[in-house]
């Protein structure tokens, strides 16, 4: 029962938070949701229960249990930080308003993904999810904002589409079945025949579009670049990892029956993003937009590993966890830098170490476990996904990976590592960053550390229960 | 080929042809009554909650709330009512041609017994090939819309084409719900990304701060 807490709390939160006026309150009571909501995701970690909710539609398991936990937590560190924003720039009042109804209601369709049962009813979670934050890319008076906006809407509904359209081709593969109707977790119709693998490719494509992965990636680096910092954390934490849930979960179900196609078309989606996001981290000198190709490149790795399955399993999830981490810590400093220099242009920024220590400190170790450096998360997620790489035969795409990853870790380090090291342009003027602006940031990085230092065993015993859901039998 | 599917193929290709706004959503108007009536003429078991439903989505939805909404937009910019949805010169007309052509091999390998099934994936086929064509040749936001309904209404009809495999009402009403808002949403961002919304907020003012 307290599982559905994790939905009804953020809505009734949204509800009584859009019929009253703007306030001061209004923020407290967004990071109170998200504390309540990390806290209750918390007890489902410590005490699991296997109850089905709303009819067997939503239930929890390993795998929605721990990613509970991280969005959860993930939510309330941007909602506090949301907060803060808001308590330090009184004319952020209304905004802020919009922001935590919107962002409650974003919540909760999250949390639906997370802990659907049904692979229908996760979909409607996840596009309801979509239309909960597109709103909040668009900034007051900024055009680009509101096209970033629109794109992300639509790439996201014509992703979901694909998926739709996945369902009912692999539903005609069992027309007068005896599984027939069943989108249940457990009871899926197994994608058979030609109808089975054309609904399962366009499945694999359409989530892909909803993760940033090539093909259909361009939205991504616009909506990232355009929306506010706040909400640029929400998409690459929180919401990437919803929609992650979803592949998760027709990787868990349709490994055995599709496991070539869900290997190559993953191997494939993959590598195209490495590739992509290579040549534009090469080229761009926009803060957000490498960051946000730095997302589409972990993605690709992250679709990489899934396709691989056996051995990788268990470095993906520490690799994704890490990421969720790494991108809340570098999109909310990009935002406290870009509102301190007025640019996002990175050859105007030098010296932030001495003019914003605070930040200057979360965007170097933000950037070290960016680039896998040890003792990261990422470093180890990383390694097992190479190694996973060569253990499958799969030497071409290793060596492939290897050049691009390092031609990525060149190219990051080369626009960063100057911003942070370099000679101030301007006169150095200490900006005052109190520790309320900073704790949720600190948060998130003593989660990353940990990941990467000392996984508790009961952490790591349901990382590799997890994981070996990934894998073929 | 049975007359409905006739008809559904030939409002989903005269509005390509045609550049007007309106037609374009008279076109969608139509797709969405005529979905409608091929699901009641499927349907031979006694009507269920979802059955009603479903000709809900169809009929008012996608045949008269969609196109409404964005009728209402469009009539407010007072425009001069011209807009394509493909390219208009001969290439466009040649590829539309080709991805009718195609959709119709592709059904006939996929469902090899001839029949109103077959017709009913061509149709379908069809409809997500033009609708992915008009996305991926248009950037004005009404075009974009109209691609995007037109895959959807696609996908509605291959939906209709697949027998027994109804899904619990709660849903079934969400997949609805989430139409519906998106609709709104549709709405909202013609509105926010029209000309005159351009012009009220020059890019030029100083950037206020931001979350």
């Amino acid at each position: 029962m307290s599982a559905l807490l994790l939905v009804l709390l953020p809505v009734v939160s949204a509800l009584a938070l859009a019929a009253a006026r703007a306030r001061p309150v209004t923020m407290a009571v967004l990071s109170a949701t998200g504390l309540a909501c990390t806290v209750l995701a918390g007890v489902q970690l410590a005490v699991p229960s296997d109850d089905a909710l709303l009819a067997g539609l939503l239930r929890l398991d390993d795998t929605s249990r721990l990613f509970l936990f991280v969005v959860d937590g993930i939510f309330f560190g941007v909602a506090a930080y949301a907060w803060n924003r808001v308590h330090s720039t009184p004319e952020l009042e209304a905004e802020g308003q919009r922001f935590a109804v919107l962002s409650l209601a974003f919540l909760a369709a999250c949390n639906t993904v997370l802990m659907a049962n049904h692979l229908l009813g996760q979909w409607i979670a996840l596009e309801a999810s979509t239309l909960a934050v597109a709103p909040l890319i668009v900034r007051p008076g900024v055009a680009a904002s509101r096209q970033a906006s629109w794109r992300y809407l639509l790439f996201s509904f014509v992703g979901l589409g694909l998926v739709l359209l996945g369902f009912v081709c692999i539903g005609r593969a069992h027309e007068g079945g005896a599984d027939a109707g069943g989108w249940y977790l457990g009871h899926l119709p197994t994608p058979e025949g030609p109808w089975g693998t054309l609904g399962l490719a366009l499945l694999l494509l359409g989530l892909g579009t909803k993760l940033g992965l090539a093909p259909m990636y361009s939205w991504l680096p616009e909506a990232y670049d355009e929306a506010p910092p706040a909400v640029t954390a929400l998409l690459g934490a929180v919401q990437f990892n919803a929609a992650l849930m979803m592949l998760l979960r027709v990787v868990q179900a349709w490994r055995p029956s599709g496991g070539a196609l869900l290997t190559g078309q993953l191997l494939a989606m993959g590598a195209a993003s490495v590739v992509v996001s290579t040549a534009s981290l090469i080229a761009t000198r926009n803060m957000k937009r490498l960051l946000a190709y730095a997302s589409i490149n972990h993605a690709g790795v992250i679709a990489i590993g899934l396709g691989i399955g056996k051995g990788a399993s268990y470095g993906v999830l520490l690799y994704v966890l890490s990421n969720a981490y790494i991108k809340a810590i570098l999109f909310l400093t990009a935002g406290k830098i870009k509102a301190h220099y007025r640019t996002k242009d990175t050859t105007q920024i030098h010296g932030l170490i001495r003019d914003l220590p605070y930040s200057g400190v979360f965007l170097m170790v933000g950037t070290f476990a960016l680039l896998g450096f040890p003792p990261f998360g990422s470093f180890f997620g990383e390694l097992l996904i190479l190694s996973a790489l060569v253990g499958s035969g799969k030497t071409l795409v290793f060596a492939a990976l290897c050049v691009l990853v390092t031609m990525s870790f060149v190219a990051t380090g080369r626009t960063i590592f100057p911003m942070i090291w370099g000679e101030p342009k301007q006169p150095v003027t200490w900006a005052r960053q109190t520790l309320g602006s900073v704790s949720p940031k600190l948060f998130f990085l003593v989660a990353l550390v940990a990941l990467g230092l000392y996984v508790p065993p009961a952490v790591e015993g349901l990382l590799k229960a997890v994981a070996g859901t990934l894998e073929a039998p | 080929m049975s007359t409905l599917l006739v008809a559904l193929l030939g409002v989903m290709l005269l509005p390509l042809f045609l550049s007007s706004w309106r037609m374009s959503l008279f076109g969608l108007s139509c797709q969405g009554l005529l979905l409608g009536w091929i699901a009641v003429e499927s349907h031979t078991e006694a009507p269920t909650a979802e059955g009603w439903l479903t000709l809900f989505d169809l009929v008012v939805v996608r045949g008269l709330v969609a196109p409404g909404l964005l009728f209402a937009v469009m009539r407010a910019r007072d425009g001069d009512g011209r807009n394509d949805v493909i390219p208009p010169n001969l290439l466009s007309w040649t590829l539309v041609g080709t991805l009718v052509m195609a959709a119709f091999s592709f059904a006939d390998n996929l469902v090899p017994e001839a029949g109103d099934a077959q017709q009913l994936v061509a149709v379908a086929t069809a409809g997500v090939l033009l609708g992915l064509f008009v996305l991926s040749s248009q950037s004005g936001t009404f075009s974009q819309m109209i691609g995007a309904l037109r895959f959807e209404n696609a996908i509605a009809l291959l939906e209709l084409g697949a027998r027994g495999h109804a899904q619990p009402l709660p849903v079934r009403a969400g997949l609805l719900v989430v139409f519906l808002v998106t609709v709104g949403f549709f709405r909202w961002y013609l509105e926010l990304l029209g000309p005159s919304a351009a012009a009220r907020a020059p890019d030029d003012t100083p950037e206020a701060p931001t979350l």
